[in-house]
């Protein structure tokens, strides 16, 4: 495991593995580069997250999927998040940020206590931060509220399953055009017992 | 069963020097369930024609139809993914959503039931309250086609709607407009693509409209009959590229000047 945080965008790390699907599974590593006209090091980084998460095996030079991986590939678009989710609540960064979310009785952390957390687990580069963001986002792990700069629990356990005729709390979109959003407020309320990142 | 139209057009645009014609008896139609995608060279005026699909524009001559309907303003049942997403920076993604909805007038908790249905059929669940500046390219774009769906349009167009993102998350999200089209439950019907890319065209389309080089006219229109998931390196595929890639090489020879009236030396 050369890295311990994603320096690729959840879409990229998807791309990738449709990439491999469109090569049956199982394709050399500069070969799948070279479909897209990309060099080696171009795919690298979705390459290195996928094999973290366990979605591929790579061994001399050639990439595989698990059968995590296929399973994420032949699945919908919802449900990849799902498996993406699982796999992330396994490394030692998103566990930590969690752990921090639960155990903080505010159950918020602030930019610099994400900072600093982060920086336990990972030698950070620029923009890690935003990337790691945005990852738990797309996990549904966690949220971030660009307004107070928080990082706060996510509203998961809010939403039906189906998407069917349930609205959810998102009082900023009922309001109507003219008032921008409602601050982290809103967020409390529906939180269920227990912490909605929790173990399932 | 046709759904769109288009039917001799021709579109010119005024200028000081006399008209410039942008495209010329141009006439094909969108089939209901069809994945249709639009290549020619850049300058053959496939954005406009988007456009004027959309109503946004008029032909200068010929028409266009929508399910029998003559186009004539912005026509209903169809929505537009762009290049470069077009979100506003100051909304959220869920207000981007919105933003649509609430100009077509609807009731609040219709636009939240739909924008909550978009944003987590396109994999946004979670980004709600993000701003635009502060998320990939790849998940700006699903922004853009959760906010075109969410309209539930019969025709979803797409203006180059892969070229902005870099290769791998292009090839993620074509997979998942892919995805989206063949889900019955989910609009849209049908899918008009404008790509200057011709693998992406023989990737995703069911047929492919080739122009030619300004003034646009229709060089053919190529059927993709290969099954998908598409292997790029097989030899039926590389066939179409060929043809394609040929097609607007050869057949579209330019007929008119250059448009910067520079000269030319290719006499």
């Amino acid at each position: 495991m050369a890295t311990t945080y994603p320096k690729c965008s959840p879409t990229e790390m998807l791309g990738l593995l449709v990439l491999l699907n469109d090569h049956k599974g199982a394709e050399d590593v500069a070969l799948l580069a070279d479909d897209l006209d990309l060099e080696i090091d171009e795919i690298f980084p979705a390459l290195e997250y996928a094999e973290l998460l366990q979605f591929v095996k790579v061994t001399d030079g050639r990439a595989t999927f698990t059968d995590l991986g296929r399973k994420l590939v032949a699945a919908s678009i919802r449900e990849r998040k799902t498996f993406v989710r699982e796999q992330l609540k396994k490394t030692p960064l998103f566990r930590t940020i969690l752990r921090a979310l639960d155990a903080n009785p505010e159950h918020r952390l602030t930019e610099e206590e994400f900072g600093h957390i982060i920086s336990f687990t990972t030698a950070k580069a620029d923009g890690a931060e935003q990337n790691i963001v945005n990852w738990g986002r797309y996990a549904d792990l966690f949220r971030y509220d660009a307004d107070t700069h928080m990082i706060c629990p996510a509203r998961r356990s809010t939403y039906a399953k189906g998407g069917g005729g349930r609205s959810p709390p998102s009082s900023a979109l009922a309001g109507g055009a003219a008032p921008p959003k409602e601050p982290a407020g809103s967020g409390e309320a529906p939180r269920g017992p227990g912490n909605a990142t929790a173990t399932a | 069963m046709a759904i769109i139209r288009v039917d001799h057009v021709d579109k010119s645009f005024p200028t000081r020097h006399g008209s410039i014609s942008i495209m010329q008896d141009i006439t094909f139609e969108v089939k209901d369930a069809d994945f249709l995608a639009i290549v020619g060279p850049s300058g053959c005026g496939k954005s406009t024609l988007l456009r004027l699909i959309q109503g946004l524009d008029r032909p200068t001559a010929g028409s266009i139809a929508f399910r029998d309907q003559r186009v004539d303003g912005v026509a209903k049942g169809m929505a537009m993914v762009f290049q470069n997403f077009a979100l506003f920076p100051w909304l959220t993604v869920s207000e981007n959503v919105a933003f649509g909805l609430e100009a077509l007038g609807w009731e609040p908790e219709r636009i939240a039931s739909h924008v909550e249905r978009y944003v987590n059929v396109t994999g946004l669940e979670g980004f709600e309250e993000a701003y635009p500046r502060e998320i990939s390219g790849g998940m700006r774009q699903r922004v853009g086609l959760a906010r075109a769906l969410a309209v539930e349009p019969a025709v979803l167009l797409m203006d180059e709607p892969f070229s902005a993102l870099d290769a791998l998350t292009a090839e993620g999200l074509r997979e998942e407009v892919l995805q989206l089209w063949r889900d019955p439950n989910l609009p849209p019907e049908a899918v008009v693509l404008v790509t200057h890319n011709i693998e992406e065209a023989i990737q995703l389309a069911d047929r492919v409209v080739v122009l030619s080089r300004r003034p646009g006219h229709v060089l053919a229109e190529v059927p993709v009959a290969l099954p998908r998931p598409r292997d790029r390196k097989s030899a039926p595929f590389y066939d179409l590229t060929d043809r394609v890639y040929s097609l607007i090489t050869e057949g579209g020879a330019p007929t008119a000047p250059p448009l910067g009236g520079g000269a030319s030396s290719a006499g």
